[in-house]
């Protein structure tokens, strides 16, 4: 679990994807979220599908990896796909089933959307399977740029994503080590009313909350004694560099949202 | 606007892991487990917390450090509840309660800097105002992601009524987390508490 924890959901590659520029991936992704939904045609889904397996394989990630960031939501698919079946009615009936009439118009639909959910998920999932949360961090902090005009304390928001990533694991433990304190201590959770097991969560979570402003406020003094005074003036150790391959890759997209249109209603 | 100071960022930063834990508490107290119509529904604090969040931390650094939270669990961290991660969980229907808690946190920062007195109804009700927040943004987020790209149709009023017995728990929670509040007053230094003014 800890290792989840840090790496998030990445999973190491020398692969293209894996080395494109965190930036392109977002675009590409962001943008991809909202032209799943212009697809309305055979060819038109194909034409996404194909650009969603095509990445996928390219990436070389195992595919039981991604069937593992699929299965949270593969009980949604399903779901809304027998959902469909039983409510919509368009088109011509093709079967009587327990009472319910499955028409062909929302086997068409239910499927369609399914194929939708699959892509969404696929894709999105793509972004977090080869790319570090620390490249993603460094990304956000990237693109967010714009907003400082805006007095959007967009270095301050990466510099807290980065320390929360380290210190995630770490309150994990703490609670780990305060739920077994308190339990050998004899604080019985397992029996009782409901209300009462709930209220005994209060004397959990203050030392809780107690010993993570601890650390946050030493952790802010060891920051001030070496000398952190903001953005302003700060080098980084990872630059950002969009290369060639970032450019194809981004073309390329374009081109696929431009068939994407002229295949639309095909 | 004021810059935020060094102890501000970590303070928002360490919510950030709170948050984390508290979405998926029941890893660690099982016990937390609701039955609700049947079925086990593990019980997640993030309403709780990011209630908390508001309280402790104020509108701004509150807010800012929402955001921080779902950055994070969309790089893939596995920071929401049930151990989730990755963009698709704000895409999906409940994503909306996730995208609330930012507007939670501001709106209970709003009324906890508004008098500086820490008293259980005062927390109550800033905690019940972000709990409106909640259910009216996740609510309303849910309705629209069912009529839009799910293409169901579905009632608005069918979509809060099937989150009526999530409703009713985090009623209680809101209560829980005013009276929690209190008893953090008591036991922390007050230069912690960025809206309670020392008395």
């Amino acid at each position: 679990m800890n290792n989840a924890l840090i790496i998030g959901q990445y999973v190491p590659g020398e692969s293209l994807v894996h080395r494109l520029d965190p930036r392109t991936k977002i675009t590409v992704i962001f943008f991809f979220v909202f032209i799943v939904f212009l697809a309305n045609s055979v060819v038109s889904y194909s034409v996404l599908v194909i650009f969603a397996l095509l990445s996928m394989f390219i990436t070389r990630i195992p595919i039981r990896f991604i069937l593992k960031g699929l299965t949270p939501v593969w009980f949604l698919i399903v779901f809304t796909f027998i959902l469909h079946l039983i409510v919509t009615n368009k088109g011509t009936v093709l079967m009587d089933l327990f009472g319910f009439s499955i028409y062909s118009g929302a086997l068409i639909q239910g499927f369609a959307i399914s194929i939708r959910f699959f892509l969404l998920i696929l894709v999105t999932s793509l972004l977090t399977l080869t790319t570090t949360p620390i490249e993603i961090t460094d990304a956000i902090e990237d693109m967010l740029h714009p907003l400082k005009k805006l007095r959007f304390p967009v270095h301050e928001l990466a510099l807290m994503m980065s320390i929360s990533l380290r210190f995630i694991p770490t309150l994990m433990q703490e609670t780990d080590k305060i739920s077994k304190a308190q339990a050998s201590r004899g604080v019985d959770f397992r029996t009782g009313p409901l209300k009462e097991r709930i209220r005994a969560v209060v004397p959990l979570l203050v030392p809780l909350f107690v010993s993570a402003f601890k650390r946050a406020e030493e952790l802010a003094m060891a920051m001030e004694a070496r000398g952190y005074q903001g953005g302003e003036g700060r080098t980084k150790l990872r630059e950002l560099k969009l290369r060639k391959r970032d450019v194809m890759i981004l073309l390329l997209f374009i081109a696929v949202v431009a068939v994407l249109l002229v295949t639309r209603n095909y | 606007m004021k810059r935020l100071r060094t102890i501000d960022l970590t303070f928002g930063a360490v919510f950030v892991c709170l948050m984390a834990i508290g979405a998926n508490i029941t890893v660690w107290f099982p016990f937390l487990a609701l039955p609700i119509g049947g079925a086990t529904v593990p019980l997640s604090l993030q309403t709780f917390f990011a209630t908390i969040a508001g309280l402790m931390l104020g509108k701004r650094l509150g807010a800012i450090s929402m955001i921080t939270y779902i950055l994070v669990g969309m790089a893939g961290v596995p920071v929401f509840a049930q151990m989730k991660a990755g963009p698709m969980q704000l895409i999906s229907p409940t994503g909306g309660f996730i995208i609330s808690f930012i507007v939670v946190a501001f709106f209970t920062g709003l009324i906890a800097e508004r008098s500086s007195k820490p008293s259980v109804p005062k927390y109550g009700l800033a905690a019940a105002i972000g709990l409106a927040f909640n259910y009216g943004i996740g609510v309303t987020y849910m309705y629209a992601a069912m009529n839009t790209w799910l293409e169901l149709t579905i009632s608005y009023s069918v979509a809060w009524s099937s989150m009526i017995p999530f409703l009713v728990k985090d009623i209680g929670l809101a209560f829980l987390a005013a009276l929690f509040m209190v008893s953090l007053v008591k036991r922390v230094p007050s230069r912690w508490l960025s809206t309670v003014k020392a008395s």
